[in-house]
């Protein structure tokens, strides 16, 4: 089963996408796709590490190339976030690129894998601010990236403080 | 009249020729049509920057809009939703957001079917189709 998880900056994403993982009994792994870049992320990223604490997940810090990733056939993964993800893939050297297809086949190679498949994604799209071109072409590869998971997944939902919101499917 | 909204990128376009099936040269630009054109066009997306256009050129947008709901009845108006930032600093920006808003209020409340889009997945929100 795969499931995609969106809405807005802190809007409950990460705590509704781990309880998803509460019955599940295999082995579970994090994927974790933040740089620790800065004051502010490492932050997100001790919170984040506190909320998996003791849920039974094994941390997989990996910010790009998640096609590479070798992990046993029937475990859960929750993967977390597409937009960094996404940031880390297009902006890891002086050429911007469009990593769409790239990042595509990883979460086809990741749903292959596993038995559950949770990936959180972030809502960046409803500001109506023309940004420069490397941010605006950021945005609309991310939904792009965002539209066709979507239609990959057997679920979609968008958070809003905490409440989920079925887009595709039923709430879980 | 229908309007199909939601933020940008989300799959409005696509959804508007494969689901509503306006020909792709059936949709109007809004960021670069003529304003005439608007108001016999079979579909007009971009229309938040048509406002942004309108206002430059000092045509009041919602009079514009009015008429294009009596004049374009059947018109399909894709539109993106900008309102949910900070509050610009700019005053244009402040005003093109404001037109924009209302707007796509009175757009939405003359279509009879609403549809918002997150992640290429339709959601009505008004009416149904029939």
């Amino acid at each position: 089963m795969m499931i995609l998880i969106t809405g807005g900056s802190k809007c409950g994403k990460s705590h509704y996408a781990e309880s998803l993982f509460y019955n599940f009994d295999g082995q579970k792994f994090y994927i974790a796709t933040m740089q620790p870049f800065g004051d502010e992320a490492q932050a997100a990223i001790r919170r984040h590490r506190e909320m998996r604490r003791n849920k039974g997940f094994e941390t997989i810090e990996k910010y790009t190339d998640t096609e590479d990733l070798q992990l046993p056939g029937g475990c859960g993964i929750l993967l977390e976030c597409m937009g960094n993800l996404c940031a880390n893939e297009m902006f890891r050297s002086s050429v911007v690129c469009n990593p769409a297809e790239k990042i595509l086949s990883g979460i086809l190679h990741l749903k292959k894998i596993a038995a559950l498949l949770i990936i959180v994604t972030n809502e960046v799209a409803c500001d109506g601010i023309s940004y420069e071109c490397g941010t605006s072409a950021y945005i609309r590869v991310l939904n792009e990236i965002n539209c066709r998971i979507a239609e990959m997944a057997d679920h979609v939902m968008e958070c809003v403080y905490g409440i989920p919101v079925a887009l595709k499917g039923t709430i879980l | 009249m229908i309007l199909v909204t939601g933020g940008a990128f989300q799959g409005k376009t696509e959804y508007a020729r494969t689901q509503l099936g306006v020909p792709h040269e059936n949709i109007l630009d809004g960021e670069d049509c003529s304003f005439d054109a608007v108001q016999t066009a079979e579909c007009v997306k971009t229309y938040h920057q048509l406002i942004k256009r309108l206002l430059s050129s000092g045509v009041d947008p919602l009079d514009f809009t009015r008429r294009l709901c009596i004049e374009n009845p059947d018109a399909v108006i894709l539109m993106d939703e900008i309102g949910c930032g900070i509050i610009p600093l700019e005053k244009a920006e402040r005003l093109w957001r404001e037109a924009a808003g209302r707007a796509g209020c009175i757009i939405a409340g003359q279509a009879e079917t609403v549809v918002r889009i997150s992640c290429g997945i339709p959601v009505i929100i008004k009416g149904a189709f029939a």
